[in-house]
């Protein structure tokens, strides 16, 4: 009997999760225009960072010796380095490191520590104090020390950026989900599903898990900002993915290393592009944040 | 309250035992051969076995793991914190020189944070959903986007371009030559602060906002205070106590974000001695540092538990 139920439940329930996505998706465009504007802002980001390749100009390594150090103009919009490289494309180009890094540790770091949580809430006892323990001393680092000192000790490389962000989101993820499940835990539909025999997997799965995917999604959407932001400070003090990549810390450094004066355009474009990305994201989230949890509005 | 203080440190104890741990497994265990870090991949390629031996005994990286373990500890604990393999200059005379820079960076930046952000707190909790309330929000928004480090070059080459004027290079201490110092110090901090300042808007608006729907703060309206004291008086010092909290996080932040914001404005703390170690590799430098930034964060935290606990009874008495 609870085999079939179970099956008639996931065939009637995916279509209207389908409609119910749709909905929100016009629910936030409707209730806060300005989330969704932003989210329209990060879609078109994440776009171009795909295409980036169709929609640069130039490639981001070519070297024009013709044009070097060069203020924007109408064949090179945002200028170009010391030694030619189309400013532009190198930022379009720059997208593709960010997002990927970002991308990545929110969906390795802030999972895990999720699913930590999830794990830790539930079972509790002796494995939730150990875990709260390692937690703390996880925590007992700022984010950008944390990052640097790992990405170093493994060299630079994307995957180890990666990682090495994915390690100072763990914590974050754990310590959301975990107080969310211990509250969820003692709620009588769980009881009730205990009572009939459901067992520990399929209780932390499917009865529990679904409700923890609203904090899950906002606490993403805002790492997701934060990833970018530590990604650029460890491409700009050089730990990062090693240059000749086109990243927005490394350009930002090599524009430092320019000299006593480094030319304003190579200064100002990266950082711009990481400004608009992070912002649009921690607005999406915002929307998100308000359409789920209406009790959070406005809150940190 | 004495018995919160003594447990309240001793838990900072077991804290700080366990970051140690991290920071050796992350520096000495992780695939990442030191030896690769000092020398570069290419360099490393070129060592024979024996002189690859010869190096990893004379630093120490030949003994078992818990022997090293213990002698790095033991090290710490008299106060050694080593030497770089670049400079002639002790990393515990570094950080003595060069750490009071970072340190006036970070409590002007936290001073700052509060002078910007609690004014403008209180403006958009007083009239939430307003104009004024969705650009104090917007703003607070894009000052946590703004990535500081960016900002301050951009301060560098404007004060650069516009005024011909360039803070100087040399460190100078407060004391002896405070104008100097105050030039050093004043952009980092500037930059820092207005970074936190978001923070602590978002946060005491939130708090505020909470706080002003309590029945005590009905009382007192109710008893025709005039409504400035009541947000002063009765509001504001309950509001301040999450806030209180986030500055202590935030100072920890902060200490993390001048390493690139002092990178940018080239100012020679300790920063920028992180920033260095990390370019350089300098493998033990750096373990050291990422002990210490540690460490003063969990004393920071520690501080501010004692501090919410003097002003707070309920939690003294939990």
């Amino acid at each position: 009997m609870t085999v079939t139920s179970a099956d008639s439940d996931t065939a009637t329930a995916s279509a209207p999760r389908r409609l119910s996505v749709l909905r929100g998706v016009m629910t936030l465009a409707r209730r806060s225009p300005i989330s969704a504007f932003w989210g329209i802002v990060a879609a078109l980001i994440v776009l171009m960072s795909i295409s980036a390749d169709v929609v640069a100009p130039y490639p981001p390594l070519k070297s024009d010796f013709r044009a070097m150090q060069k203020p924007p103009s109408e064949t090179h919009w945002f200028g170009t380095d010391q030694i030619g490289r189309d400013t532009l494309s190198r930022v379009i180009h720059g997208s593709q490191t960010s997002l990927t890094v970002a991308i990545g540790a929110v969906l390795f770091g802030t999972t895990l520590g999720a699913l930590w949580g999830l794990a830790c809430g539930y079972f509790g006892g002796r494995f939730d104090m150990i875990s709260q323990r390692i937690i703390e001393f996880l925590q007992s680092f700022p984010d950008l020390i944390l990052a640097m000192a790992i990405a170093m000790a493994l060299g630079g490389g994307l995957g180890t950026v990666i990682v090495a962000i994915a390690i100072t989101r763990i914590p974050f993820g754990g310590r959301v989900i975990r107080s969310v499940v211990l509250s969820l835990k003692e709620m009588q539909y769980v009881e009730a599903a205990r009572g009939l025999g459901a067992s520990h997997v399929r209780l932390m799965f499917r009865h529990i898990l679904p409700q923890c995917v609203a904090p899950y999604l906002i606490l993403a959407t805002t790492h997701l900002g934060v990833a970018i932001v530590i990604e650029a400070s460890l491409g700009f003090l050089g730990v990062g993915i090693p240059p000749p990549n086109p990243t927005w810390g490394n350009m930002l450094a090599d524009a430092l290393n320019a000299g006593l004066v480094p030319p304003w355009w190579l200064v100002f474009f990266p950082g711009a592009a990481i400004t608009l990305t992070v912002l649009a994201f921690n607005l999406l989230g915002d929307g998100i944040r308000d359409l789920l949890d209406p009790k959070l509005r406005g809150s940190v | 309250m004495y018995s919160y203080i003594a447990r309240r440190l001793a838990f900072g104890g077991l804290t700080v035992f366990g970051v140690s741990i991290i920071v050796f497994v992350v520096m000495r265990i992780l695939p990442g051969d030191p030896l690769v870090a000092i020398f570069g991949p290419e360099g490393m390629s070129k060592l024979t076995e024996a002189q690859r031996a010869h190096y990893m005994a004379e630093l120490g990286l030949s003994d078992p793991l818990w022997v090293q373990y213990l002698g790095w500890a033991k090290s710490i604990l008299a106060g050694d914190f080593g030497r770089s393999f670049f400079r002639s200059e002790s990393v515990a005379e570094m950080i003595v020189r060069r750490g009071s820079l970072t340190a006036e960076i970070a409590i002007l930046s936290v001073i700052l944070s509060w002078i910007v952000g609690i004014p403008v707190a209180i403006v958009s909790a007083l009239k939430p959903n307003t104009a004024a309330d969705g650009v104090v929000r917007f703003f607070s928004i894009l000052f946590l986007a703004v990535p500081g480090f960016w900002v301050g070059m951009l301060i560098v080459l404007g004060l650069l371009f516009w005024f011909g004027y360039r803070a100087p290079m040399a460190g100078a201490s407060l004391f002896a030559d405070p104008f100097d110092n105050l030039q050093l110090v004043v952009g980092p901090a500037l930059v820092l602060g207005l970074g936190q300042a978001a923070y602590i808007a978002r946060m005491g608006r939130s708090a505020l906002l909470e706080v002003i729907r309590e029945d005590y703060v009905r009382t007192a309206r109710a008893k025709g205070l005039n409504s400035r004291l009541v947000i002063a008086l009765h509001a504001l010092p309950n509001a301040l106590l999450p806030v209180i909290t986030l500055s202590g996080v935030l100072l920890g932040l902060v200490l993390a974000g001048s390493i690139p914001v002092e990178r940018a404005f080239g100012t020679p703390g300790l920063g920028n001695s992180m920033a260095q170690a990390v370019s350089e590799r300098d493998v033990f430098v750096m373990q050291n540092l990422v002990f210490l930034y540690a460490v003063v964060f969990v004393l920071i935290n520690i501080a501010v538990d004692v501090t919410i606990a003097l002003l707070d009874p309920r939690i003294r008495y939990r």
